[in-house]
């Protein structure tokens, strides 16, 4: 009754790929399939044995060589199928699944298999099919082997004080330490697959009750709108499901620090887990994550204030300092004091390029060299730096083709740019230099102020998931003022973004055990 | 999408149509910070004292060239010599860090107003910078003359102005808001203070001036100019000049020596002083009183004279106040009856104190201050006698 179909769907099979093909009661047909959809591809290993001891009944167990364990598929398949299998019953009938998955695999996770597509997720994702002559259901084993990378100190963020853990490339382990971190029912986990030829599993993470409501949904329609073959890493899902895709700013934040990622979903952020990065998302991303790092919260209150401020002190430096210098020596001589006009001035005597020329120069120069130190091979770092600061910082002076304050200039928005806790709006900021100097060289303060003024406007008007990219700036919220520019001590931290989390803002045990209750 | 684009197009347009519109790159400029203006009969004569960048940086090794270059032009009017001075300077002359104008001798007798005007009047010359007179010279000749520390000339007339307003008290920093002010105001008359070049003013200008442990020409203020209107009419002495500060409620701080009642000098360091003037007019005859508050510490003993006890202090106290209010009597009666000007304000304080009664006799005010009627009331504390008691010699006797 069911062969037909399954001709049917098998004569269908090449010009329509979507049509489900079930599986075939005749293993050798089974087998065929699997083999010609494959490729013959080696590492997919299809092991035919007989069982039983009386009546031998022949099975087949397919696997992906690398993905599943082996050990696992002696141990508990094999052995236990091959050796001591030993009951009548009727062959070739459902029942016989039904009694190997009772009684004779030791193993966790087992589900039924009705179908191809299925049984190639299964066994792709490292999971062990058993398949029964004579029977359209397969079983599928969970034997993924775990050849992660180790858990090991965060590369891009790293702390003096706080946890020296990252996350790894493998989504289980990443998921597996959140949870370790927050032992709590309410933290739900919503999965998807993404990308039609990559199948990348992807994890929404969630507080129930603390998160709000409507963002997790928006997160899951988004997520599920997505129509694209391959997710690599999870930049592409940022760039997928970000609310404004032409702005510079980062309006998603990602960090590859369980602790960042724990704090973020107990103010009521929704984190992102894409398998094969260490790089989870949290939404929504306001500005101020982007300033804070989590060793702020680590260390005396008073300290990260201060270091707060210093951070925002050295955005503005690395973002205007140049334009500044290009405005203010070619268009307002009259703004610096006699004493330094007279010394800048002795400096430029013989420079053959404008000011702004000069700092282009030198900026690109520097960018290069940055960009060069990254993709270098580790070994041959060093030596870019020393030809990088000989021939930048004392060559171009001596020769005469800059003046020594650029070189300063240069050296301090370059350092200043390193200060950001993230790295995505240090990228940011390094860009928008540019445009900022374009004007200054154009229309001097007027112009940077211009260009400052309309980037704020830009930042106001800019969105993540509905939540004012700017807040708790603008709008000002005097309550979310405490973990803003400063820091307040931490007893009086006691609400979350009000806007992030518009259900429950207040923290602290008692609120959470109401929301347990309920 | 199209109208993004034009959008982009004509923004970026605006960078290139405005072609960095009055840019001037700092190495364009030749920094002005010092100008002199003359009159040489019907013309200005202009002279701008220029930095030379290269030669103040204390980098580079000095190459014997001057720091400071003086051009100098002639036109019909001070701007029109401004600008002349491009025929021989390599750059435009950039003004807005001028420090110091310096007013020749002969162009201030025969009226300031206008030059003030194109002062006031061009945008690229701030107010912050000092206005001087020239006394018995030129003031070409005053910007002709190297000085030494501070490589700048005009850098030293500054510092040098305010240093001594601040510590000696016989000149008066003005800027030309200040000069305006009073210029503005009918009865007032501004005072400056006056600068002299004492030694041959030809050595002033070659770099053995400032290679030498004597330098032999030096920039010397020679107390206050008075003006009547924008007319210079004669120059106070030093010692004058300090009185007038007094008065004018412009010390900060300074020394006034006095004699011991047997022998020998005593001077004392005045540490604050705060004058007040007020008037009144009673049957149309105004008075006015200036009351003068001093603090002031012993500075130097140089007789013998007991410290500890509280009359000498009072002797002190009382024979500072009689030679400040006697300088101070002097001096009004030089600017009262050789001079004729009201630059100390009385007519403002008359017009404060009384406006019906002013205008009654307002009119008549120019034949009125030469006779009018001022007390000096100075009032003097000694708060302290310095880190030893009695003078040296008297400790010896002891």
């Amino acid at each position: 009754m069911s062969s037909s179909k399954n001709n049917h769907n098998d004569t269908s099979q090449p010009t329509s790929n979507s049509t489900k093909h079930l599986l075939n009661p005749s293993l050798a047909q089974n087998i065929k399939t699997i083999k010609r959809a494959v490729g013959n591809s080696n590492d997919i290993i299809i092991r035919e044995i007989l069982i039983g001891k009386s009546e031998k009944q022949p099975i087949a167990i397919v696997y992906t060589d690398g993905l599943a364990d082996k050990t696992a598929i002696t141990d508990f398949i094999m052995e236990s199928l091959m050796l001591d299998f030993d009951e009548p019953f009727e062959s070739k009938s459902e029942a016989v699944n039904q009694y190997l998955k009772d009684t004779c695999l030791p193993v966790g996770d087992v589900k039924d298999i009705g179908d191809f597509p299925t049984l190639f997720n299964s066994i792709l994702n490292g999971e062990t099919v058993i398949l029964l002559d004579g029977v359209t259901k397969g079983i599928a084993t969970s034997t993924k082997s775990s050849k992660d990378r180790a858990i090991t100190e965060p590369s891009t963020e790293s702390v003096i004080r706080g946890p020296k853990e990252s996350f790894t490339e493998t989504l289980r382990t990443n998921t597996a330490l959140i949870r370790r971190k927050i032992k709590n029912p309410n933290l739900w986990i919503k999965s998807r697959v993404i990308g039609k030829v990559t199948q990348t599993d992807i994890a929404v993470m969630y507080i129930n009750g603390i998160a709000n409501e409507k963002i997790v949904k928006e997160v899951l329609n988004r997520l599920d709108s997505i129509d694209i073959d391959s997710i690599l890493e999870s930049g592409y899902i940022e760039a997928l499901i970000q609310d404004s895709k032409y702005t510079i700013f980062p309006t998603i934040y990602n960090s590859e620090r369980p602790d960042v990622i724990s704090a973020e979903l107990l103010e009521g952020k929704v984190a992102i887990f894409v398998d094969g990065t260490p790089f989870v998302l949290i939404v929504p991303a306001l500005l101020t994550s982007f300033l804070q790092s989590s060793e702020d919260y680590y260390q005396n209150f008073i300290i990260s204030s201060l270091i707060r401020f210093l951070r925002f002190f050295g955005i503005s430096i690395s973002l205007i300092v140049p334009s500044l210098y290009v405005s203010i020596t070619t268009f307002h001589q009259e703004m610096l004091p006699t004493a330094m006009l007279i010394s800048l001035a002795s400096q430029r005597e013989g420079v053959p390029f404008p000011a702004f020329v000069e700092a282009l120069i030198m900026e690109i120069a520097f960018e290069i060299l940055r960009e060069a130190g990254l993709r270098m091979p580790r070994t041959i770092g060093p030596a870019v730096s020393i030809v990088g600061t000989l021939v930048i910082g004392q060559a171009a002076v001596e020769a005469g083709i800059v003046s020594a304050v650029m070189v300063i200039i240069v050296a301090l928005t370059a350092i200043c740019s390193f200060l950001f806790p993230a790295y995505g709006l240090s990228n940011t900021i390094r860009v928008l230099r540019f445009p900022l100097m374009f004007l200054a060289a154009g229309f001097g303060l007027f112009g940077v102020i211009i260009g400052v003024m309309a980037l704020i406007l830009h930042l106001c008007s800019l969105r993540s998931f509905g939540v004012p990219y700017m807040s708790p700036f603008a709008p000002i919220i005097p309550d979310d003022q405490k973990d803003a520019l400063v820091l307040f001590p931490r007893g009086s931290l006691l609400t979350r973004p009000r806007l992030v989390s518009k259900s429950n803002t207040i923290r602290g045990h008692k609120h959470l055990k109401n929301e347990n209750n309920n | 999408m199209k109208k993004i684009t034009t959008v982009i197009l004509l923004t970026l347009l605006t960078f290139l149509l405005s072609g960095c519109w009055s840019k001037r790159e700092l190495n364009e400029l030749a920094i002005a910070v010092a100008l002199g203006v003359d009159k040489t009969d019907d013309n200005y004569e202009v002279s701008v004292q220029i930095v030379d960048p290269g030669q103040i940086s204390s980098k580079q090794p000095a190459s014997g060239r001057a720091p400071v270059i003086t051009y100098t032009a002639q036109g019909k009017t001070v701007f029109e010599a401004i600008r002349k001075i491009t025929n021989s300077s390599p750059r435009k002359p950039y003004f807005s860090h001028l420090q110091v104008v310096v007013i020749g001798e002969k162009l201030a007798s025969e009226g300031i107003e206008p030059t003030i005007d194109f002062l006031a009047r061009d945008h690229e010359i701030r107010n912050d910078f000092n206005i001087i007179v020239a006394n018995k010279t030129t003031a070409k000749e005053v910007l002709n003359v190297l000085t030494p520390i501070e490589k700048i000339p005009a850098q030293k007339i500054s510092s040098s102005i305010q240093n001594s307003e601040k510590a000696w008290g016989s000149t008066l920093t003005v800027n030309i808001d200040d000069l305006i002010t009073t210029l503005r105001s009918n009865e007032n008359s501004p005072v400056l203070t006056a600068i002299e070049v004492i030694g041959d003013p030809k050595l002033g200008i070659d770099q053995t001036n400032v290679e030498r442990i004597k330098t032999p020409v030096i920039l010397e203020f020679s107390g206050l100019a008075v003006f009547k209107q924008d007319k210079f009419v004669g120059v106070l002495t030093d010692d004058e000049s300090k009185s007038y500060n007094f008065l004018n409620d412009n010390v900060e701080s300074t020394i006034e020596v006095i004699s011991c009642p047997k022998e020998g000098r005593l001077s004392t360091e005045i540490t604050k002083s705060k004058t007040k003037i007020k008037g009144k007019i009673v049957n149309g005859i105004p008075k006015l009183t200036v009351h003068i508050e001093i603090d002031q510490n012993v500075g130097e003993v140089d007789c013998t004279i007991n410290l500890a006890e509280k009359e000498t202090i009072q002797m002190i106290n009382e024979k500072t106040s009689n030679l400040i209010k006697e300088k101070t009597e002097q001096v009004l009666n030089t600017i009262q009856k050789n001079y004729q000007v009201d630059n100390l304000g009385f007519s403002e304080v008359l017009h404060r104190a009384d406006p019906k009664e002013w205008k009654k006799i307002k009119e008549d005010w120019a034949t009125i201050f030469p006779e009018l009627e001022v007390n000096v009331k100075v009032n003097v504390r000694t708060l302290g006698v310095g880190t030893i008691h009695n003078s040296i010699s008297q400790q010896s006797k002891e």
